[in-house]
């Protein structure tokens, strides 16, 4: 056990500094910073607007920058991380493969679920580090302000848990290639249509319907952005994040017999 | 210390190992040999544990690669075609990081002496703190080399250590792994002949995924000469072809060298004849010097070739006996 801790410890060690020492890490970041600073930007004015409508009494009595700012301002960055993660995951394996190096790690005395769990947790801090970068504008909303730090912080473990889900099968979809650019690309349509799978359940049946919003994964992110930690919603990105990294270690495995 | 037990290798409907099983013992270098597209790498792969066999099974250090992988792999070291380098890696952190992931139980301070005991004994020192991207191919291979010894391991497989490497690079490394030979036992795959010659204790041939001989690389030029051929040098320019085809034993001559001041004959011999003596009685029996008498010997090139083209060698086994009639009747006749 202190052994696979070690051995996945040293496999995300080295994920990360793969990211670090490109360019790749700090423009995903400074991108990410960009696109979720203009969103923040259009949701701080809003809700300015919005609050001092409150206070000539044209809008409604009361504002809560919790829901009219940051519920609408994570829903955003959780659109967001559906075009940056790929990019996070898209060379976990398929470089890899390109380069022989997974030779060493295949021949190496590691488990599959160790090489696996440390690819995994490696991509998950680059993610973090991503979303690290949000805490300078949230924490402006604190300093002046005084939101729920309580639905700050569920609405954080929700981007968590679907950006976990995403890179969970971004590294399976990586697994199947030796091509970062088909891993990216295909990472990518594969999120999309997790994400608005959802939208097709609005035309579909009652019980078709329903299934397919289940599906969707952005679905079950909205009631973390509420402050509602539902188990429900907690199950269906736990056993998503565990089945895409299932699929992982049967694909690589898969690879291995093949040859 | 390895032991390949009918091992078959299959992807898909192509059969890449077929039914190969030898064992390489503690200490030895023991030569893979054999074209490209053989089943050397396939072999290799199967013995690190890189992919399980279709069939047959392999044991490195007394474990089952397949039913107990971790345990063997901690006692295998691999270097593939390849070497698996990180290009933004230092050499180092790169080291480290192999160290690492092989040997877990290390103290920084451990693993650091380590890792600089094996940059030492590959030379590869001087480039510690350069990236692995930018090194150049040799040292590349080195670091590869590294990499395989970083956690002491028993075993090591090399494959195709020297490909790519320049003369001078390809004598070092070859030096490097002779050196290795008493701590580790050594498979090393090739296409080079004199690597094998150089390098090896033993020889496994294989062609088209089947082991076609295995045995020193000596043995296996003295069991593959067939006939027994000499080399005649004789003085002067007065032809001795008449001569030596009276020899008692001497199925053919050719004339090989023409030269002002000597002709040089190649004499093919009845298999396990030795006539020398004659031979050399019959040339100064005929009034002519002799120069230089010495057996030849069938380069590995050579031996390589009639191992695996085995059809052509079946064509010429059925073409020659008439060829030897041929030659009998014209001895007689002379």
């Amino acid at each position: 056990m202190a052994e696979s801790l070690r051995n996945i410890r040293a496999i995300a060690a080295k994920e990360l500094r793969a990211y670090y020492s490109s360019p790749v890490a700090w423009v995903l970041m400074g991108l990410f910073a960009a696109l979720f600073g203009y969103f923040y930007i259009v949701y701080l004015d809003a809700f300015v607007r919005e609050s001092m409508g409150g206070q000539f009494g044209q809008g409604p009595q009361t504002v809560n920058v919790n829901m009219s700012m940051i519920r609408p301002l994570l829903g955003n960055a959780s659109i967001l991380i559906l075009f940056v993660l790929p990019m996070v995951t898209m060379r976990t394996y398929a470089e890899e493969k390109r380069s022989g190096t997974i030779e060493l790690l295949l021949t190496s005395p590691l488990k599959d679920f160790e090489i696996i769990l440390g690819k995994y947790a490696g991509a998950m801090a680059m993610y973090l580090g991503i979303l690290a970068v949000t805490g300078i504008y949230m924490s402006i909303l604190f300093i002046w302000g005084s939101p729920a730090w309580q639905t700050v912080l569920s609405g954080y473990l929700g981007l968590l848990l679907l950006g976990g889900g995403f890179v969970a099968t971004g590294l399976f979809i990586s697994s199947l290639t030796n091509n970062q650019m088909v891993a990216g690309t295909a990472s990518f349509v594969i999120f999309l249509l997790l994400w608005i799978i959802g939208w097709f359940g609005e035309s579909a049946g009652p019980f078709w319907g329903s299934v397919l919003r289940y599906l969707s994964i952005t679905e079950h992110f909205d009631d973390f952005g509420k402050g509602v930690i539902d188990t429900k919603h907690l199950i269906f990105y736990l056993s998503f994040i565990a089945f895409g990294l299932f699929l992982a270690t049967k694909s690589v495995d898969s690879d291995r017999w093949r040859g | 210390m390895i032991e390949v037990q009918h091992l078959t290798k299959r992807y898909g409907p192509f059969t890449a190992v077929n039914d190969v099983s030898f064992r390489v013992e503690k200490g030895e270098i023991l030569g893979f040999l054999g074209p490209n597209g053989a089943g050397k790498t396939s072999t290799m792969r199967v013995i690190t544990g890189y992919m399980p066999p279709t069939d047959g099974k392999v044991v490195v250090a007394g474990y089952d690669v397949f039913t107990h992988p971790i345990e063997a792999k901690k006692r295998t070291g691999y270097l593939p075609e390849t070497p698996p380098l990180y290009p933004d890696m230092t050499v180092r952190e790169y080291l480290n990081f192999a160290a690492r992931i092989k040997v877990g139980h290390l103290t920084t301070a451990d693993r650091n002496t380590r890792v600089a005991t094996v940059m030492k004994k590959t030379h590869v020192d001087d480039m510690a703190n350069r990236q692995c991207g930018k090194l150049s191919k040799g040292y590349r291979q080195r670091v590869g080399l590294a990499q395989a010894l970083i956690h002491e391991p028993e075993v090591l497989v090399l494959d195709e250590p020297t490909a790519g490497l320049d003369p001078k690079q390809i004598t070092e490394t070859r030096d490097l792994v002779r050196g290795l030979a008493g701590d580790h036992t050594i498979i090393l795959s090739t296409h080079i002949l004199p690597e094998v010659a150089q390098t090896c204790t033993r020889v496994v041939i294989i062609n088209k995924g089947k082991v076609v001989a295995v045995d020193t690389p000596d043995n296996l030029t003295h069991q593959l000469k067939g006939a027994a051929v000499l080399y005649v040098q004789v003085g002067g320019t007065h032809d001795a072809t008449s001569a030596l085809r009276g020899v008692p034993g001497v199925r053919d001559v050719r004339e090989t060298d023409r030269h002002q001041e000597y002709l040089g004959y190649e004499i093919e011999a009845e298999p396990n004849r030795d006539v020398r003596q004659d031979v050399a009685k019959a040339i100064v029996g005929a009034g002519l010097g002799l120069l230089e008498l010495r057996p030849m010997r069938l380069s590995l090139e050579e031996i390589f070739l009639q191992l695996t083209t085995e059809d052509q060698q079946a064509n010429a086994a059925a073409a020659a006996p008439a060829e030897t009639a041929a030659v009998n009747e014209e001895a007689t006749n002379g």
